[in-house]
């Protein structure tokens, strides 16, 4: 272990740490002078705990045993993935599949499996543009689409992020992520000519810049002219409470009972949480259990309100620092598939963290993605930390090759 | 020169989106911190959830049965309370619940700190009055308004509502149940909760206490509730209030009269019963042991909840087997009534001591003649018998739209087997039950059903009492199933002359059935039963003239002869139903 990363271990900690003061304090309700506490705390830290354990393993076992075992894994997820839709609804959605001690989560197994699986195949050698492009899409598309289907969109969403990350370090020339993109911008863009013109002009200058022959700057041009026309004829063929679903989602103000109502409650809870909050166990907005789940995706919440301005900035600098470290350290890792995999791991957990927050003070749609290493849950907690044992073995590992 | 390395990317990105979280918290928690705590302290934004008006129940003549009447409730915050054993004491000693059962109520629904949880119904105003001027000290006690509900008469039909339990509340939270929702705990009101309900309304509330709107959602997008639907039964309330007058003193049994045309229940009556009132007011435990631990079971709907053995009122069921088989023909007769048969080693005797003679098929049931269907019965096996009783919807349920109806029963050669061993002389009990004695057990709803189709001539439909319900949206009729019995039409006209003659003709069992300007038809049965020395009494049939067409089971238990004690009550009701202003 002569090349353990001490820094991203130790501020890992005091990411856990401070999860678990917030979740003891979210699982309070005050009474009278009275406190009932529920037990999720204690979970908590026996997950970590079995985490930490599992972490070590981690690195104690030779990363090419462990590459060996990414494929088959894969295929493994996939079939969790497909079983996971015929279990039991929870909350409207097919998440999880109870086994007799816990209930595990396929998607979050999906999102480390995934980037491994990527990592490794696109990092091969002598590979064409066309083969990445092909084997990206080919190993993402399934996962994507099954976890789609749950319905989970927050997971869907991080797997593609972390894709785009993935592609947009790997060889591939960086043309090819605008040209995927781009039909996204122009549905995004349709609902105006000006705007769908301004980032046409934009494109063309892009591809142009990136000195592409006229036959492919011709053909992206002929597809997002193509999306920005379908876009209003799908739309006003869908019905109307799809449209409102849609519209919802993005603009959850117009949902007053659903996800407006959490996104406001969260906007009061924390908002009045002022400069150093209220106080520890006694949020009024906590106790008055406003919010559901506020163990879980509205921990930050409760955070806003008891710890103020001065608490969410110091869990703001944590995350800081510990992201730019891990930055630090891929620049270093000398093996492609190690830096694809780290980049894709870094990814969705920045990712993840701007979703949830902004979902908490209401500049990001409601999702349903938890705080990483904050918010209670077993499965989601154990994926995140084993996330960040793989990058610590990739910065161990790297001195075998030097 | 300044270049894009990978690390400088990846830190300018991480960079970007922490500026953005960090600017947007500093708008949220230090620039508009005030307002938002001000919201918070004066605890203004809510989403209160408008309960529907449920629906009420009236009669055919839109006369009430089941009403709303206003009445105050007490409510606790759990929120708001300083100290659970000054509340609990200071609400005990003034309203009719105790100590112990508050400091449940404030355990069970401690994670419901914001809730108002109903805790006392039906405050009196005297009590209003006691408490008042120290209800000022206790934030976490208010006062509502509300609809209880209220029953007209006695009845086992409308059955009851109450609050929701945890049980309820957690399958039923997805509707839009609260922890204060009344539900229909029983009879219509449980049956047809769906649509006497509802739907909830909602509003926002985002005005503070000097009327400033907090603009938190720009539109209005409040949803009124949707009011429960009314239902107007086909039941007719003068008929079933002269029902259960003269229903014999002291006697306990049922009476259903049907509209024989579609199977809607125009009286319904279960003796002794009770009024459904005590489910809504705070009644002592005293009075609630005394109706529970009732040895006559006032709760008990014996019209569905009863199987009883329906004695002769049970023999068309043989005739018409018999008919239908080509086993006997309307001419047939078949052994000689001498007051009894002899069945292996057992004698069965005939009600009529003196004996019959040999009779036909449409004299035995005139008359009511035992040894006839004992003779027919052992030219059938049982599980032909039970086949063909099934297939005329007795011992079936009827599906009528009240809930927890049973079956009854009606036995097969193996369940003789299985219960009294393999040697069991099975041909007695089969005597036994021809003259629906021993096992065969039905409800009377059942029988009176069966009769209604008799008089359709073998069309049977499912009695019911919802006839349409009315809402904001629109009525919706109730339409019955429908079933054909198999019974020939020929076989039908047979059957249905003897039970004419058994009502119209001299010797006849139902002779005191007779009413004057309507066509009435009947058959009796006193079935022998374990429940007591004297049998039940019965008395079903059908009566029609040119303006109606009804059946009617008078069932009486263990009370005598059905020709004697159930017969006149039946004539009774079928002339004052005659007389009666439609």
């Amino acid at each position: 272990m002569r090349n353990f990363d001490w820094p991203i271990f130790i501020l890992l900690l005091f990411l856990l740490f401070y999860g678990v003061v917030a979740i003891y304090s979210a699982s309070a309700t005050k009474i009278g002078n009275d406190f009932e506490i529920e037990n999720y705390y204690i979970k908590q830290i026996i997950w970590i705990v079995i985490s930490l354990v599992l972490l070590y393993l981690l690195l104690k076992i030779p990363y090419t045993i462990l590459e060996v075992m990414i494929l088959p894994f894969y295929a493994i997820t996939l079939i969790l993935l497909m079983m996971v839709l015929f279990m039991p609804e929870v909350n409207g959605s097919h998440r999880w599949i109870p086994l007799a001690i816990m209930n595990i989560q396929p998607s979050e197994l999906a999102k480390i499996n995934l980037i491994l699986a990527l990592a490794k195949l696109i990092s091969e050698k002598h590979i064409s543009d066309w083969q990445i492009i092909n084997r990206s899409i080919l190993l993402s598309l399934a996962p994507v689409i099954l976890i789609l289907l749950e319905p989970d969109l927050g997971t869907s969403l991080s797997l593609i992020i972390s894709l785009f990350a993935i592609l947009a370090v790997s060889d591939l020339p960086f043309f090819y992520i605008i040209l995927i993109i781009s039909p996204i911008v122009s549905v995004i863009t349709s609902f105006s000519i000006f705007s769908f013109i301004f980032f046409l002009l934009v494109l063309i200058y892009l591809l142009y810049k990136s000195r592409l022959s006229k036959v492919i700057i011709g053909f992206a041009v002929t597809i997002n002219t193509f999306f920005f026309f379908i876009t209003p004829v799908i739309w006003n063929s869908l019905k109307e409470y799809q449209q409102n679903r849609i519209l919802s989602f993005i603009n959850p103000m117009r949902d007053p009972f659903g996800a407006g109502y959490q996104i406001i409650q969260s906007k009061i809870a924390i908002g009045s949480g002022g400069l150093l909050g209220k106080g520890f166990l006694i949020g009024t907005q906590k106790n008055m259990n406003f919010l559901p789940e506020h163990h879980t995706d509205f921990i930050f919440s409760v955070i806003g309100e008891e710890f103020g301005f001065f608490g969410c900035t110091i869990l703001l600098l944590l995350y800081f620092l510990f992201l730019l470290r891990i930055a630090k350290k891929i620049a270093g890792l000398k093996r492609k598939d190690f830096k694809y995999a780290a980049v894709g791991i870094l990814a969705y957990i920045t990712f993840q963290i701007f979703v949830n927050i902004g979902m908490n003070i209401g500049i990001v749609p409601t999702t349903g993605i938890p705080l990483p290493f904050i918010s209670y849950g077993g499965s989601n907690l154990l994926i995140n930390i084993l996330a960040v044992g793989l990058i610590l073995k990739f910065i161990n590992e790297k001195s075998i090759f030097e | 020169m300044f270049k894009l390395t990978l690390t400088r990317i990846l830190y300018i990105i991480i960079l970007v989106i922490f500026l953005i979280l960090f600017v947007s918290l500093f708008r949220l928690q230090i620039v508009e911190g005030a307002k938002y705590e001000q919201i918070a302290a004066k605890n203004i934004f809510r989403i209160k959830t408008i309960p529907p008006v449920r629906g009420e129940i009236f009669d055919s003549q839109f006369r009430p049965i089941a009403r709303n009447k206003p009445s105050f409730n007490l409510y606790l915050t759990p929120g708001l309370i300083d100290d659970k054993e000054v509340v609990s004491e200071f609400v005990s000693n003034n309203f009719d619940i105790s100590s112990k059962e508050m400091k449940e109520i404030i355990f069970n629904n401690r994670f419901r700190l914001h809730q108002e949880i109903l805790i006392v119904q039906n405050v009196t105003f005297e009590e209003i009055v006691k408490a008042s001027e120290k209800m000022n000290y206790y934030p976490s006690l208010s006062y509502k308004t509300e609809a209880i509900r209220q029953y007209q008469y006695n009845n086992h039909f409308t059955g009851h509502i109450g609050r929701i339990n945890e049980d309820e509340y957690k399958k039923l939270k997805k509707d839009g149940y609260t922890i204060n929702s009344l539900l229909g705990k029983s009879g219509l009101e449980r049956y047809y909760e769906s649509i006497l309900r509802g739907k909830n309304g909602k509003k926002v509330i985002q005005v503070d206490a000097s009327g400033q709107n907090l603009n938190l959602f720009k539109e209005n997008l409040d949803v009124p509730p949707e009011n429960g639907a009314d239902l107007i039964l086909t039941l007719n309330n003068d008929l079933q209030n002269f029902v259960s007058n003269i229903f014999p003193k002291n006697e306990k049994g049922a009476v259903v009269v049907m509209d024989a045309d579609n199977g809607g229940i125009l009286a319904y009556v279960s003796k002794p019963d009770f009024d459904p009132n005590i489910f809504s007011t705070n009644i002592s435990t005293n009075e609630w042991n005394r109706i529970l631990k009732n040895p006559d079971k006032p709760m008990m709907d014996r019209n569905i909840h009863g199987t009883y053995p329906p004695g002769s009122t049970f023999k068309p069921i043989l005739a018409t087997l018999g008919l239908e088989t080509n086993t006997i023909d309307s001419k047939t007769k078949l052994i000689a009534c001498d007051g009894g048969l002899m069945v292996g080693d057992r004698y069965f005797k005939c009600w009529w001591e003196k004996g019959h003679g040999r009779l036909n098929v449409s004299e035995a049931l005139k008359v009511s003649c035992d040894v006839f269907f004992y003779d027919l019965s052992l030219l059938f096996t049982l599980d032909q018998i039970n086949k063909y009783t099934k297939q005329n919807m007795l011992t079936v349920r009827t599906e009528i739209d009240i809930p927890g109806e049973r079956k009854g029963f009606i036995p097969t050669h193996k369940w003789y087997m299985d219960n009294y061993g393999k040697y069991v002389p099975i041909i007695g009990h089969k005597v036994n039950l021809s003259i629906g004695q021993g096992e065969v057990l039905t409800t009377p709803l059942q029988i009176c059903a069966y009769y209604a189709a008799l008089a359709k001539n073998g069309r049977w439909t499912q009695p019911h009492f919802l006839c349409k319900s009315i809402s904001e949206k629109g009525t919706e009729d109730f339409i019955p199933e429908t079933k054909t019995l198999p019974v020939s039409a020929e076989n039908m006209q047979i059957i249905k002359q003897a039970l004419w003659n058994s009502v119209n003709q001299r010797y006849g069992t139902g002779t005191a059935a007779t009413v004057a300007g309507v066509d009435v038809a009947g058959k009796t049965g006193s079935a022998e039963n374990h429940m007591g020395k004297v049998t039940h009494s019965w008395f079903a049939g059908y009566a029609s003239n040119a303006e109606f067409n009804i059946s009617y089971v008078v069932f009486v238990e263990n009370a005598g002869h059905g020709g004697s004690i159930s017969a006149p009550i039946a004539g009774q009701i079928i002339d004052f139903y005659n007389r009666l202003d439609k």
